[in-house]
């Protein structure tokens, strides 16, 4: 046997294959979480940028004028095709088509193709033409037509203010309605002078709600008259009122720096514009506005509560089978199913206390629920209870830690349990709570299971905070991050358009989860060090 | 020091402890109480049915009335009525039995007397009068709130005359039978002493100027049984007719062409040639109900039979009688069934075959019943005049652990399943609640992703603690639980709208992958023993493994997308899933197992990683140095000393893991199929417990059946992880016993 046989076969028998096998794990593992990060970041941060619009040529004669989304072989594999997003989808049906590349005759880039966001039917892909302003028609350009937008956008910003007292009005309405029923309930008379006080409110607001529509009904036939003639691919001619346009620009003539402009708008317009085409565009506010409301509300509730149980655990409880089986009850709080949690929530939150206090504070608006629905508040709450476990585990982490010697000097000292407690323990083991706390944030920020059934909406009418008394609504519903991925993703009518607004909808939730989580871990690895001294 | 101080203090502290010791305690207990109030709802399912009865009285007058023919009751079980031999319709209080209204039917023909009466549907009342005519009338009921008073609630009611069919030419018929569908369909059907069977059908028929024309036709039939008919049934829409024999025959009859009854089948139901008593169809129109002469209660439908085509065939056999049946109603509103015998009246569930109550007046016998259409209560009238009333309280009828947990056969499959469909459009839909196909559902997919997600797990952390170099260790680790944070509902979505296409697509390559990476491993693990022998890189390899053979896994991995396609061109015609289907039977879903194993893997990857990386970070050093010195390679100590040392903080890793892949909603919910089927392969999709509850809890209404039975599912999920997760629990609190903390 020769000696490299020899060496080989030591080499299998002493292991160290295995040594590489387990190291082969590791880096799939490790590649796995890069490759779903680099997905997400891929498709997440290219879709503002104002990428180029091509005018193709195809070799049946049509005239095409898209964005390029990607090329891939075909079926056979014979050649490639490319997707383009073609928009139009008022026109053409379909927001996206696949071109055979041996198809494309000719191909350029002109430099006049404008792209329309409108307020609906998506994108519009074309050549500007014509302007009607004040019923006069006249060729124009695309700073005219910026310009002309402008003048229209003041318009509208009028129609906004009218929309929101409109609103305030409306709200003002319901109120009286339920005041309203509360007496009908009540059985105070229709002569009584407060019924009838009510119904004077109500005429006077019945008529400024009436000429508040007549206004909006006028302005708004006004800002409609405006209008762009715009061709397509084909020449075929569409005619755009301008207060529909939401924003116009010319991807072909625009410079790196115009690029980046344009970007970092977009950018703040997701974080705080209006979804727009049942939130497959637009911006995430109302959604983002919403979790950080869950998360706070819930915070409010898990935090006291996890950080009162881990110092019962810890420093009051005596340890014993009690604490023993207390501490298997906790671990498995963090091991039960979200959507246990969740319907539990449901059966517990919404129909048993929300209908309890329907029935107690609110009878006369019965069967119309007011909490013994989905809200913010039952929802933050059955939050609060899936991330207790998480509070309590790294509090008592971070008490377990403090050496003995700090509590047996404060005592020493004289003091008392509780001012032990308070001044020595919890300061020392802020950090640890603090890891606690993020994590439980970052865990509420990413669950969607148990909020799909304990209130979370596609669009929410209002944010849960408002300048309407008493400000904080708990009862609405709520808008939030995560499931917005899941609504848009899988319940929106077209899917591919859809696509684009859910990776970005993803990357800002996993870098906010990221973020977030990644703080804890940070403080937590600190603190473990800082302590490390007590343990061996 | 200030006495008054210390005294804040003491109090404070008392104070504290007091707050602190409750706050803990309720917290505690607040998982006890969790799983105490999600059982609690689902409890009802197994509640035993209750019946109450409410009233009982004499009915007055009863020696000057004629024969009670049928009764009826509203749906608040306030309302009653009898029927007489002479037309009278008497609407008495059923709380006391005061008369509230009387009304006359007459025959359209003059008749004043009636020969009999039977109930079908809601309060439908098929009457034959004594020159042979019948008419149907309904009976309706509805709540009237009074303005005037206080918004009081009384209950109207109202006689509808809905058909009239002449009399027959042949004289009285023995048995007749007649509906009338809500296109204005009218079936008669006669049976005469002389041996005639006759069906009458009448229809509208528009005539291509739109005026309706009515056609009617009528044809005599010999009935080639051996028996004697003794019991006859009509669908609701005078479509099927069943005909029972005294020689145990049910004879099975078509009359959807009006020119031409067809007779389908006729089956010797009972091979002891017992006699058919009773007839009746379920509600739904689909299931017969058959009572016989010796007490026995089944329910048939006809099953595709490969040989003989449809083949009327026994599906449940209900909870018998000591005597003989006399009569078999369905209830008007789910699928349960009414029988009625000398020993009173039974109430059981079609498809649960639960035997709910039993009907009884002491000695009297039961001479005519009625139930209300909401199927919450029941009036019956002895032979002795009493009125009893009977409040039910069936909440869950068609739910029983068999209906939850076995094979049941529903209405329309070819044989006994596990299924799932809570729900369709109609109120006459069998629900099906079968939770064995999604626990079934959630195994699978946890046994796939663990399938994933194990070995990667433990052998990653076995790197990481013992060979990686501590500098990459102090970046893994946080790394690791940074990926754990990942919200599940992009991880869904990532699998279902990226790697489903993906893999779809390139599922040659993804196969070819699985043999090229190994491959590729144990190819270059072997150079590289040849290489090492080159000194500088012996140095450099310790601790830097998995960074060296990342680029091979890249590489192989590449190699395999490329050449995919073209294996898969050479071996399987170009189409692998054609392929796969041809020759195995297996349909290839989008949406599968593999895109579950490798998502659902992800996801509970770090938490198996961090506590079994944990574990073997906590085995004292001392251990590694004592084998080491004894001359031990490092893969040696790892796997005989390192190894047994920790695996119990391993397996509590690998058992909580699979609790958090057991309850994974969004993953499920979003990448799977979700069709409760029940199929091993890894090519379909599966709907498992958690899912489940997500995309039905919306819809179920507050305390129904399918409400409860998801609050069950969650019960089930619970105690599934609750098991798992204290048996973890356990191992680790004495794994930390042996090694001090960690």
């Amino acid at each position: 046997m020769s000696t490299t046989t020899k060496n080989m076969n030591k080499y299998w028998r002493i292991g160290e294959p295995m040594v590489w096998l387990s190291g082969a794990s590791l880096a799939i593992t490790l590649l796995t979480a890069i490759i779903l990060l680099a997905v997400i970041m891929i498709n997440g941060l290219g879709v503002f940028w104002p990428a180029e619009l091509q005018r193709l040529e195809l070799q049946d004669g049509n005239q095409v004028i898209g964005r390029l989304i990607k090329s891939e072989p075909t079926a056979d594999g014979s050649a490639l095709r490319r997707q383009y997003k073609i928009a139009n989808r008022d026109l053409y049906g379909l927001d996206f088509r696949w071109i055979d590349e041996d198809q494309i005759v000719s191909q350029e880039v002109p430099r006049n193709l404008l792209v329309l966001e409108r307020i609906e039917h998506g994108d519009f892909y074309g050549e500007l033409k014509s302007l009607n302003l004040n019923g006069t028609t006249r060729t124009a350009s695309l700073p005219d037509l910026t310009k002309a937008l402008i003048e229209v956008e003041t318009e509208i910003r009028g129609l906004r203010e009218l929309e929101g007292k409109l609103k305030d009005a409306s709200y003002l309405m319901e109120q009286l309605r339920l005041k309203k029923l509360k007496f009908d309930y009540k059985g105070v008379p229709a002569n009584d002078p407060k019924q009838v006080a009510l119904s004077q409110e109500k005429a006077i607001l019945d008529e400024e709600f009436g000429h508040l529509i007549d206004i909006q009904t006028r302005q708004n036939a006004r800002a409609r008259e405006d209008t762009a003639m715009f061709t397509d691919a084909s020449g075929r001619e569409k005619e755009i009122v301008l207060a529909d346009i939401f924003q116009v620009y010319a991807p072909n003539s625009m410079g790196l720096g115009d690029k980046i402009a344009f970007y970092s708008a977009k950018l703040l317009e997701l974080f705080v514009g209006q979804p727009r085409e049942s939130n497959t565009e637009g911006g995430l506010f109302p959604a983002i506005f919403g979790t950080v409301m869950l998360i706070f509300v819930m915070s409010l509730f898990s935090f006291p509560l996890g950080v009162i149980a881990a110092i019962y655990l810890r420093e009051y409880a005596k340890e014993g089978i009690v604490v023993r089986i207390v501490r298997i009850a906790v671990n498995n709080l963090a091991g039960i199913p979200s959507i246990v949690y969740g319907i539990f929530g449901l059966g517990f939150f919404v129909y048993g206390i929300g209908h309890s206090i329907d029935s107690f504070f609110f009878p006369e608006r019965l069967p119309t629920p007011t909490f013994g629905t989905g809200g913010l508040l039952w929802a933050s709450l059955t939050l609060a209870l899936l991330t207790v476990p998480v509070v309590i585990v790294s509090t008592e982490e971070a008490l377990g830690a403090i050496p003995r010697e700090m509590r047996e000097g404060s005592y020493a000292l004289g003091s008392t349990k509780f001012q032990t407690l308070v001044r020595i323990l919890l300061p020392m083991a802020s950090p640890g709570i603090m890891t606690g706390l993020i994590l439980a944030m970052a865990r509420a920020a990413g669950e969607v299971a148990p909020l799909m059934i304990t209130g979370v909406v596609k669009l929410a009418p209002a944010l849960p905070i408002d300048g309407n008394f008493p400000f904080f609504h708990l009862d609405r519903k709520f808008m939030h991050l995560g499931f917005h991925i899941y609504d848009i993703g899988f319940q929106s009518p077209n899917v591919e358009a859809a696509k684009p607004m859910v990776f970005v909808t993803t990357l800002l939730l996993v870098l906010i989860v990221l973020l977030m989580s990644s703080v804890a871990i940070r403080l937590r690895n600190k603190m473990k060090k800082r302590y490390t001294f007590g343990t061996f | 020091m200030n006495p008054a101080f210390l005294k804040k203090v003491k109090r404070n502290d008392r104070i504290a402890r007091w707050v602190i010791t409750v706050g803990g305690m309720a917290i505690i207990f607040s998982v006890i109480f969790i799983l105490i109030l999600i059982a609690e709802v689902s409890l009802p399912l197994f509640l035993s049915p209750d019946k109450d009865l409410h009233a009982s009285f004499q009915l007055e007058g009863r020696a000057a009335e004629e024969k009670i023919l049928a009764m009826g009751v509203d749906e608040y079980l306030e309302t009653g009525y009898r029927l007489d031999q002479a037309g009278r319709v008497n609407f008495f209080n059923i709380a006391d039995g005061s008369a509230i209204d009387s009304l006359q039917l007459v025959s359209d023909t003059g008749s004043r007397r009636l020969i009999t009466a039977q109930t079908y549907g809601r309060l439908n009342h098929m009457l034959v009068w004594d020159d042979g005519s019948v008419t149907i009338e309904r009976v309706k009921f509805f709540p009237f709130f009074d303005e005037a008073d206080d918004n009081q609630r009384s209950i109207r009611h109202e006689l509808e005359h809905r058909a009239i069919f002449a009399p027959p030419s042949y004289g009285l018929p023995v048995k007749t039978m007649a509906r009338v569908n809500d296109e204005g369909r009218q079936v008669r059907v006669d049976l005469f002493r002389s041996g005639i069977f006759q069906i009458t059908i009448i229809e509208e028929e528009e005539s291509l100027f739109g005026a309706g024309e009515r056609v009617q036709e009528s044809h005599q039939l010999e009935i080639d049984s051996v028996g004697e008919v003794t019991a006859m049934t009509l669908s609701t829409d005078g479509i099927k007719l069943y005909l029972g024999t005294s020689k145990g025959e049910i004879l099975r009859w078509d009359l959807s062409e009006i020119d031409h009854p067809v007779l389908e089948e006729t089956t010797q139901a009972f091979l002891d040639q017992r006699e058919i008593t009773a007839l009746n169809m379920v509600f739904g129109d689909v299931s017969l109900i058959v009572g016989d002469q010796q007490g026995g209660v089944s329910t048939w439908f006809p099953v595709r039979d490969a040989d003989v085509g449809w083949k009327l065939t026994q599906i449940h056999q209900l909870h018998g009688h000591a005597h003989a049946v006399q009569d078999v109603q369905p209830s008007p509103h789910d699928k349960s069934v009414l029988s009625i015998a000398a020993d009173g009246i039974n109430v059981s569930h079609m498809t649960s075959e639960r035997f709910l109550v039993n009907i009884a007046n002491g000695a009297e016998k039961i001479e005519a019943f009625a139930q209300s259409t909401r199927g919450n209560g029941i009036i019956t009238l002895s032979d002795h005049g009493t009125v009893q009333s009977w409040k039910l309280d069936i909440p869950h009828p068609e739910v029983s652990l068999k209906t939850l947990f076995g094979k049941v056969w529903y209405e329309g499959y070819p044989e006994p399943t596990w299924a799932w469909q809570s729900s369709a459009g109609t109120d006459d839909y069998e629900p099906k609640l079968s939770l064995t196909p999604l626990i079934f559902g959630t195994l699978k997919g946890t046994f796939y992703a663990m399938l994933f997600a194990v070995p990667l797990a433990i052998f990653g952390a076995i790197y990481t603690s013992q060979f990686a170099r501590p500098k990459f260790k102090g970046i893994i680790k946080p790394a690791v639980e940074v990926m754990a944070a990942i919200p599940t509902v992009i991880i869904g979505f990532l699998a279902a709208l990226w790697l489903a296409p993906l893999i779809e697509r390139s599922l040659g390559s993804m196969f070819l992958s699985l043999i090229l990476v190994p491959a590729a491993l144990m190819l270059s693990i072997a150079l590289w023993q040849g290489a090492r022998k080159l000194s500088p890189l012996k140095q450099v390899e310790r601790g830097y493994e998995f960074l060296v053979i990342a680029p091979v896994i890249v590489l192989a991995v590449a190699i395999a997308a490329i050449l995919g396609p073209g294996l898969e061109d050479w071996l399987f015609a170009g189409d692998l899933k054609q392929w796969l289907f041809n020759e195995t039977g297996t349909r290839y879903d989008p949406r599968n197992c593999i895109i579950i194993a490798f998502a659902m893997g992800f996801a509970v990857i770090p938490i198996i990683f961090t506590i079994s990386e944990d574990s073997l970070s906590n085995v004292p050093p001392s251990l590694k140095a004592a084998s080491l010195a004894l001359g031990a390679s490092r893969w040696q100590t790892v796997w005989r000393v390192i190894l047994p040392s920790a695996s119990p903080g391993i397996f509590a890793g690998t058992m909580i893991g699979f609790g958090r892949a057991v309850g994974e909603t969004m993953i499920v919910l979003m990448a799977t199929g979700n069709t409760a089927i029940m199929d091993l392969s890894i090519f379909n999709g599966m709907r498992p417990l958690s899912a489940n509850i997500a995309v039905e809890i919306p819809e179920a209404p507050v305390d129904g059946s399918l409400y409860r039975t998801l609050f069950l599912s969650a019960v089930i999920l619970f105690i599934m992880t609750f098991i798992v997760n204290t048996v973890a629990e356990i191992v680790r609190q004495r794994l930390r016993a042996k090694y001090g903390r960690f």
